[in-house]
């Protein structure tokens, strides 16, 4: 996969390798990512992304290949490209004996923050995750959701050019999920550059403008939602269910524009179409007309889901 | 450094709070000395009580006399504070079996002429079921003034067997008798590198704990990497070196600390007199800059923090058992030397040194061995590939 890089590009990761013995852990990832962009990288667990994501991070050394943050070669000896980076990384990594505020000061104090600068941005982080209230409180103290947000809260804490999101809603009740999912779509909304992994197709769904799907090392496909989407033949599927005989409305149902195939016996019948929201109300009418009454109607779109079971031949959760 | 400052502290304020290294460094080790006090401790403090000796000696026998005299002259020496009851040979038995005295000294009829002609003769000596060290004490004495006076019966017997004429012998034998020896044994000071049993429990156990006080720096390191918090540190801009540096400093102030709360508790508690406070500072610094050097190898070979801490126990066991932490130890061999070289080894034996009296100009051989030993684990560290905390 080739990627054109902009000279405005946060991210610019070419050709990376990296092996691992005789495994290749990753093979060959090249993306990039544009300033104020998400881009989602959307996989299985084992797939590479926390490997590729740490080569980006400058925590382990690629093999072969390069990675630019912010215009600058990162590699596990750089400092510099640090800076414009903020890393959440999947585990809870914050000191559970101090509290919020000690824990956003310290990091603050390493991004090379001091004094009232620090002062100002641990305040504004703690309102921004939620966390004012319990600021003081030692963080072995604080709820699961509440540790999450405040692995998120140190990575942005010096307002970095990239934040990397590794999985960062991995055993989060579904409440701090959405709210997890809610702060990354408002500094998305406020232009930093997010790189966000995940095996959760709906996450990458809501928050990605473009998703990367990596499987075995690779990167097998990459562009938007709806790009994606087109790769598996962009076409839905209505199921049927009733009393009556469907088979005879199949060819009524065959004869409507936009239907593509169909499928059908006494009591069900399933259809391939271009566009099912739309096709749908005629699909029922011709059914109805034909004197078969509907117990059921489904629609099904192609998802993220499909798209990794139409690249990869198995599923994302396998 | 500013970072690595920021780091450190932040890293003791957790320790403090986390409150396992002050169990680990303080209360252990206090609870272990007061317990190998009360077991070990006392040996410098036995009280001498008073022993009454019977003594039954031939009217007449100025050689047996001089027994009962010797015994007299213990009185008030060293302590001891010795009665001496003349009385018969029956009496005395009989005053030991009641209880009245400690120990019996039976001198036979005929026991300086013996002495004098070299001829065989027994004293007898009755020891009472509940003397104490006292009547051994006075017994090793009695045992001395036999030994002495059999010198003169041998002198007498090889003067018989030269063909002295027997009028000579008894002067010759007498001669012998009051003779010293030829050679003088004089009591000094046991040695200058030795604790009393009492300060050498205290510097022990600072010793083997502080082994398991500066893991706690190499410790949190592991912990760090298993929790993400190492992968989000080394992705900030900050050297590498900063962050290995940090848990250093940490394990070392902790240390430093640790241990001189110890010796001056041992000081405080056990009556420890360690000697010159500056000359035990350096040594309380090179000891721990020697035990925070193993850590930075046990930082490179362990992978997890259970890992790290097994390691530490096992080197600090040794190290400590080794280094005399319990009871002095001493080795034959050829590589007896080798437990010169361990650091508590060579705390103690400064330690010995400063609270003889000497300074910081005396403790060469101390503290080479531990920056040696220092350099040497560094060096080693240095060369072990990497497969702990930062691999």
């Amino acid at each position: 996969m080739t990627t054109v890089p902009s000279a405005h590009d946060v991210l610019v990761v070419d050709s990376l390798v990296r092996r691992f013995g005789d495994l290749t852990a990753v093979d060959g990832v090249s993306f990039r990512i544009a300033p104020g962009e998400t881009y989602g990288l959307l996989g299985p667990n084992g797939a590479g992304k926390t490997t590729t994501i740490s080569m980006i991070a400058g925590l382990i050394a690629a093999d072969s290949g390069t990675v630019k943050v912010a215009g600058q070669r990162m590699t596990p000896a750089t400092t510099e490209p640090r800076r414009h980076l903020g890393l959440v990384p999947q585990e809870l990594a914050i000191y559970p004996e101090l509290s919020a505020r000690e824990n956003l000061t310290l990091f603050g104090r390493l991004q090379g923050l001091s004094g009232k600068a620090l002062s100002a941005r641990v305040e504004e982080v703690l309102e921004l995750i939620g966390l004012a209230d319990r600021a003081k409180s030692l963080s072995k103290e604080y709820s699961g959701g509440m540790k999450r947000r405040l692995n998120i809260g140190i990575g942005l804490l010096h307002q970095p050019t990239l934040l990397i999101l590794d999985e960062p809603t991995v055993g989060v009740d579904p409440q701090s999920r959405n709210q997890i999912l809610e702060s990354v779509e408002a500094l998305s909304a406020d232009g930093m550059a997010v790189l966000y992994t995940t095996h959760y197709m709906e996450e990458a769904e809501r928050l990605c403008d473009r998703i990367g799907i990596i499987d075995t090392g690779r990167l097998q496909a990459e562009g938007t939602r709806d790009e994606l989407i087109r790769l598996t033949g962009g076409v839905d599927t209505i199921r049927l269910s009733g009393s009556g005989d469907l088979a005879a409305a199949a060819e009524r149902l065959r004869a409507l524009e936009g239907v593509e195939r169909v499928e059908a016996d006494r009591r069900t019948a399933t259809l391939t179409v271009r566009d099912a929201p739309v096709l749908v109300a005629s699909v029922v009418g011709t059914v109805a007309g034909s004197g078969v009454t509907l117990a059921d109607v489904e629609i099904s779109r192609p998802d993220l889901e499909s798209v990794f079971l139409h690249l990869t031949g198995k599923a994302l959760r396998d | 450094m500013r970072q690595l400052l920021a780091l450190a502290a932040s890293d003791l304020r957790m320790r403090i709070r986390d409150r396992s290294v002050l169990i680990f460094a303080l209360v252990v080790p206090l609870a272990l000395m007061f317990v190998f006090n009360l077991v070990f401790g006392n040996t410098d403090d036995i009280e001498i009580e008073p022993v009454t000796v019977a003594v039954s000696a031939p009217a007449g026998d100025d050689l047996a006399a001089v027994v009962g005299e010797v015994l007299r002259s213990l009185d008030g020496m060293d302590g001891l504070d010795v009665t001496v009851r003349e009385t018969t040979a029956d009496d005395g038995r009989r005053q030991v079996e009641d209880g009245d005295a400690a120990l019996a000294v039976l001198v036979p009829e005929g026991f300086g002429e013996a002495a004098r002609t070299g001829d065989a003769v027994t004293v007898e000596a009755v020891r009472g079921d509940e003397a104490g060290l006292e009547a051994d004490v006075v017994l090793s004495a009695v045992d001395g003034v036999l030994d002495q006076l059999g010198t003169g019966a041998v002198t007498a017997r090889a003067g018989l067997a030269e063909g002295i004429p027997p009028d000579q012998l008894a002067a010759l034998a007498e001669q012998a008798t009051a003779g010293g020896p030829a050679y003088e044994l004089r009591q000094g000071e046991a040695s200058d590198e030795q604790l009393d049993a009492g300060a050498s429990l205290v510097a022990g156990q600072a010793g083997l704990f502080l082994l398991f006080t500066v893991s706690f720096g190499v410790t949190s390191l592991l912990v760090d990497r298993e929790t993400g918090t190492l992968a989000r540190l080394r992705s900030m801009p900050i050297p590498a070196w900063t962050i290995v540096g940090s848990k250093a400093l940490v394990s070392f102030v902790l240390g430093v600390v640790s241990t001189s709360v110890l010796l001056l508790a041992g000081s405080f508690f056990f009556d420890a007199d360690f000697g010159s406070p500056p000359a035990v500072a350096l040594l309380v610094v090179c000891v721990v800059a020697a035990a925070t050097s193993v850590m930075f190898l046990i930082a490179r070979v362990a992978r997890t923090s259970e890992q790290a801490g097994i390691a530490t126990s096992i080197v600090a066991v040794v190290l400590g058992i080794g280094g005399g932490a319990f009871f002095p130890v001493s080795a034959t061999g050829r590589f007896a030397p080798l437990l010169d070289l361990n650091p508590v080894a060579a705390l103690l034996r400064g330690l010995g040194t400063t609270s003889g009296g000497g300074g910081v100009a005396d403790l060469g051989v101390p503290i080479a061995i531990m920056l040696g030993f220092a350099a040497t684990t560094w060096v080693l560290s240095r060369l072990v590939p990497d497969r702990g905390a930062l691999a």
